[in-house]
Formats: structure tokens, sequence, C-alpha cells
């Protein structure tokens, strides 16, 4: 995916005088051609991502374009005030990309994971946060979304799904349509939740845009009322818009996901999953206790 | 009008604003006008044809509870009316304690609110410049106690790192942040940081037109010493008033105050702040 994010931005920087790349030192040495090729508007200025977020956001009201590329829990938590002020409140254009998804850097530790990037940035109003769970995926929902005159979040993961889907930018799409359950996987979470329900009579829906959510692909394919919520988030970051969802329906919901605790663990990814439980084996035990 | 009296009529009128929509912060209004005034007579073209224009100077309120007096003076340069202002903080107004510039597309370049932001987005606003090879500056006020805050010497040193010649700082130093801990020279701070440093009166037009026209090569901090609440005895003397409103019974013996500042105060302050 960073691969895929890398040829998207620098394709951008290189056809759009009116932009610009900031880099928080991460990251950077993929893109030194780039920052040799335009040294005026594409940078890596350092690691004062709150500083550098508002620095964007004073590009961006002089029409470059700019976008940030930095450590999730740095960019969503570090610079929270300024994406809600500068960007949200002033409704700017501008693109952030992270890395290290929720505990993509399993080594490194509490303050570089961030499983509740979702959680948090959802209570930006306007802001758009789309979540791809493969390479073809960030291109997609690049392409709809780097320059359509609004903040994105672009959340990236190093552990792509094998199983790519033809999203489309603010839809959710459905893989499997049945009567048991509407089972939601959303990002990295996928192949999992394919593995564990392929053979199931259950809905499946996959979500690789966050906000905006679609609520109507979720109304019109959960006939069971029940749901099977699949995300690699803490857990709760999408309840509320379930809810909506299928408001004044009888529903019951059980989720998947990230336990809403202080990870102190280490280790690797697959360990990591195993501990919150998102493993196609607890999957199916889940679904099974709800059908 | 005379500058002097010009002012004199802008501060009565926060107060009246004020006192319409119940809610001020009268001090740094007061400690700020003469800075927001100069830089809108002499270095914006707001209310004029050639306003729009790319190259245009800009000017970014970095200390937002300085926004009434941004506020009287574009109404006093027509920008806005000044029924306008009788809205003040009332529901459906543009205008409130801070501002928002999605209600007052290029006239007010930032919102406003949260200390710390203002001056990153100038320092952005700078750099768009040097990418665009734009003509014009940026200008930013920002408060002495807002330089507390971590991401203006962040936004400082990327200033100092792309030798922003076009990005004018100054701060209003009203002794906001030295009553409350020792900050030591921002003036030594800001040479330490790459910045060229004036020091001027805060409240002299002349003084502050004079040193704002400077042309450097790197970026220029004016360190604008000022009183909050300038303009006004009971103002300055009662700490009260940072933010509260006056009332009725108040407001009559308020303007007597700004009509007689010279007279009664102006001098002794010169004495005290302004050696």
């Amino acid at each position: 995916m960073r691969r895929i994010m890398q040829e998207c931005v620098r394709r951008y920087i290189s056809n759009n005088k009116n932009s610009a790349l900031l880099l928080a030192d991460i990251g950077a040495w993929p893109f030194h051609d780039l920052l040799e090729k335009y040294p005026s508007r594409a940078k890596n200025i350092g690691i004062f991502e709150a500083g550098m977020v508002s620095l964007a956001a004073g590009l961006s009201i002089s029409g470059i374009v700019p976008t940030v590329y930095g450590i999730t829990p740095f960019i969503v938590q570090r610079a929270l005030e300024q994406l809600k002020l500068d960007f949200v409140y002033q409704k700017l254009e501008g693109n952030f990309i992270t890395t290290g998804a929720s505990y993509d850097f399993s080594t490194l530790g509490y303050s570089h994971y961030c499983p509740e990037d979702v959680l948090t940035l959802k209570t930006l109003p306007e802001l758009e946060i789309v979540t791809p769970g493969t390479p073809q995926e960030f291109e997609t929902l690049w392409n709809s979304c780097h320059n359509n005159g609004r903040a994105t979040y672009f959340r990236m993961t190093d552990y792509c799904n094998s199983m790519n889907v033809n999203c489309e930018f603010g839809k959710a799409s459905i893989l499997k349509k049945g009567e048991n359950c509407t089972v939601i996987a959303v990002a990295e979470t996928l192949d999992k939740v394919w593995n564990a329900c392929k053979n199931e009579d259950v809905t499946i829906l996959y979500y690789s845009t966050v906000s905006p959510f679609d609520y109507g692909t979720l109304s019109d394919n959960c006939e069971s009322g029940k749901i099977l919520l699949c995300s690699p988030f803490y857990v709760g970051s999408l309840v509320a818009d379930i809810v909506k969802s299928l408001e004044s329906r009888r529903i019951i919901i059980r989720e998947c996901g990230v336990p809403n605790e202080v990870l102190r663990n280490y280790g690797t990814k697959d360990e990591k999953d195993k501990y919150c439980g998102i493993t196609v084996s607890n999957i199916k035990e889940m679904l099974e206790s709800l059908i | 009008m005379e500058n002097k009296n010009v002012l004199k009529k802008l501060r009565k009128k926060i107060l009246y604003i004020s006192l319409i929509g119940k809610d001020g912060n009268i001090q740094s209004c007061f400690s700020s006008l003469e800075i927001i005034w100069t830089i809108y007579s002499f270095f914006l073209s707001v209310g004029r044809t050639e306003h729009f224009s790319e190259g245009r100077n800009r000017f970014v309120l970095s200390k937002g509870q300085s926004n009434l007096a941004v506020m009287v003076v574009l109404a006093e340069k027509g920008v806005i009316e000044e029924r306008e202002l009788e809205k003040f903080c009332k529901f459906d107004s543009r205008i409130s304690m801070q501002a928002d510039r999605t209600k007052f597309s290029g006239i007010v370049e930032t919102s406003a609110g949260s200390l710390g932001h203002g001056f990153p987005m100038a320092v952005g606003m700078a750099w768009a410049k040097k990418i665009k090879s734009e003509k014009g500056k940026i200008f930013c006020l920002a408060g002495d106690g807002e330089m507390n805050e971590g991401t203006m010497w962040e936004a400082a040193i990327f200033a100092s790192s792309e030798k922003l010649n076009n990005l004018v700082l100054i701060v209003d130093d009203n002794s906001s942040i030295s009553r409350l801990i020792d900050i030591g020279s921002l003036k030594d701070k800001f040479i330490a940081f790459g910045f060229i440093v004036s020091e001027v009166n805060g409240h002299d037009v002349e003084a502050l037109k004079e040193v704002l026209e400077l042309n450097f090569d790197k970026p220029h901090v004016v360190l604008a010493k000022t009183i909050r609440g300038w303009g006004s005895k009971t103002l300055i003397e009662d700490r009260s008033w940072f933010h509260r409103y006056p009332k009725e019974d108040e407001i009559e013996l308020l303007c007597r105050e700004v009509d007689d500042f010279e007279k009664d105060y102006a001098r002794m302050c010169k004495k005290i702040y302004f050696k």
C-alpha cells in the first residue's frame, strides 16, 4: 500500500503546481526524487505535527493543497485540535495520510498504536475518513478524494487483505447476500471475515469509507436485525453509525475489534490480532452464537 | 479625523458593542487597537477594489480575543455595516467574540479562538506566497501570552529555516505571560530563532507604521509593548475586566475615561512602561 500511496502522491505533486507535500521525517526516502525536483513545495520538515498541520492549513487558505504524511497517532492525536479548528472549522482542503494503522508497529508500544483513530476523528464533522484494505483500494479512494475540496484522512495499513474489492468512495460493497446475519468487515479485517463467513448464510458488507458512513446500504441489507461488526479499531468506533442506519428497528450487535484498553504487550501484528480476538476462529464463534 | 480621535471613537464603540452583545475581551481589544488600526490603515487593501488580488498583503489575527477590535476597524473602513456590529454575539450573527472566516470570504483570512494556531497558519501562508512567487506580506498579530504555546515556536523554527522574509509577526506584548511566569526575554528568544527583532510602543501608530514598513532578508518580529485596557483608567487598573462587558451604569464613566485618557492617565503610563 505504501508503494501505491507513493505513486499516487508523486503523480499528484508532479502534475499540480498548486499542491505541496509535507513529510514528518517518516517514510521520506521513497520521495527523495520528488523533494529534489520540487524543493519549494515538497519538503521533509521534521517532526512537529501540530504546527505542521496548522502550516498546511495556511497553505490551503492560499490555494496550495497540502498532503501531510506521518505516523497515525502523531497526526490524529497530537494534531487533533489543528485538524478540528484549522481544517474542519475553516472548511479547508487537505490530505492526511498515516502509516501504522492500529498497531502495525507492534513492537514500538502504546505510543505508536492508534486503534482509536476512527473513533477520534469521527468527532470531526465533515472530515472524510477512508480505510482502504488493499493498494488498489487506496488508489481508488485517493483518486476520488485527494482533490475534492475537503479534508480527507487516509488510513494506511501494512497488513493488506488478499481480497481486493472494487470499492467506491462513500459506499459500502455488498460481497454476499444471506438470511441469518449481516456481517460488516472494515479495512484489513476483510480476509478474516471472508474466511470465517463465506460458507454461512449471511450478508457480508465491506466498508472502506467510514466517514461519511453509508447508512443506506446497511439499512437495505439487514433483514435479520443481527449484526456482527468486525473492525481493526477500538470497539464502539462505528456502533453509533450502525444504530443510526437501523434506527427504530430491533437489532442485536456483536463486535469483534480492539478492546478498549491500554495495550501493553508487544510481539507481532498477528499476536496482537489474536490477543484482540480478531481471528477467523473467533469471528466464527461470534457468528455462531449470534445466529 | 486624526488617528487619535478615530481610536477614541473605536474604543467607545467596542464598549457599546460589548454592552449590546453582553460579552467582551475589552482589555485585549484596547491593547491591540493601535496595532490593528495601523495594519488595516497602511498595509491592507481591505475595502478597496484591488483587495482580492493574489499578491495582496494579508492579516492573520492569532490572538483571537481581539476580534472585536478588528470588527470595529472593518466597520470604520466601510467593509462591514455598522448595523452588523450591533448583532455582536447574537445567535445568527456573523460577528462574535472570535472570528469565523467562512462568514467573511476574502476579508477575514483565518478563524480564531484557540491560541497557538494563527501564527503557524500565517507561516504556511507566507510559505505559499514563496511557492507561488507572489508579492505581498503576511502580517500576524499574536499575544505575548500566546508565546507560551509550543506551536508558536515550532512555526518560528520553520519560518526561520525557510527565510520567510515576507512574514511579519507582531507580538502584542502586554505582559500577560510575564505576570505568571518568568518567560525571560522574548527578544533574545526570537533572535536565537533566527528572526529580526524590532521593539516599539504598540500604542503609537506612527512608530508602528515605521517599523512595519521595514524589509529584511529574514522573518521579522515586532515586539509591540502595550498595556491591557489602554485607553481607560478603569480597564487598566481592574483586572476583572479581562473577560466581562460593561453594564448600563458603567458605560458613561468608561467612555468619559476614554475621552479624557491622555489628561488622566497616559503620561503616567508612558513613564512607567515606555521608557
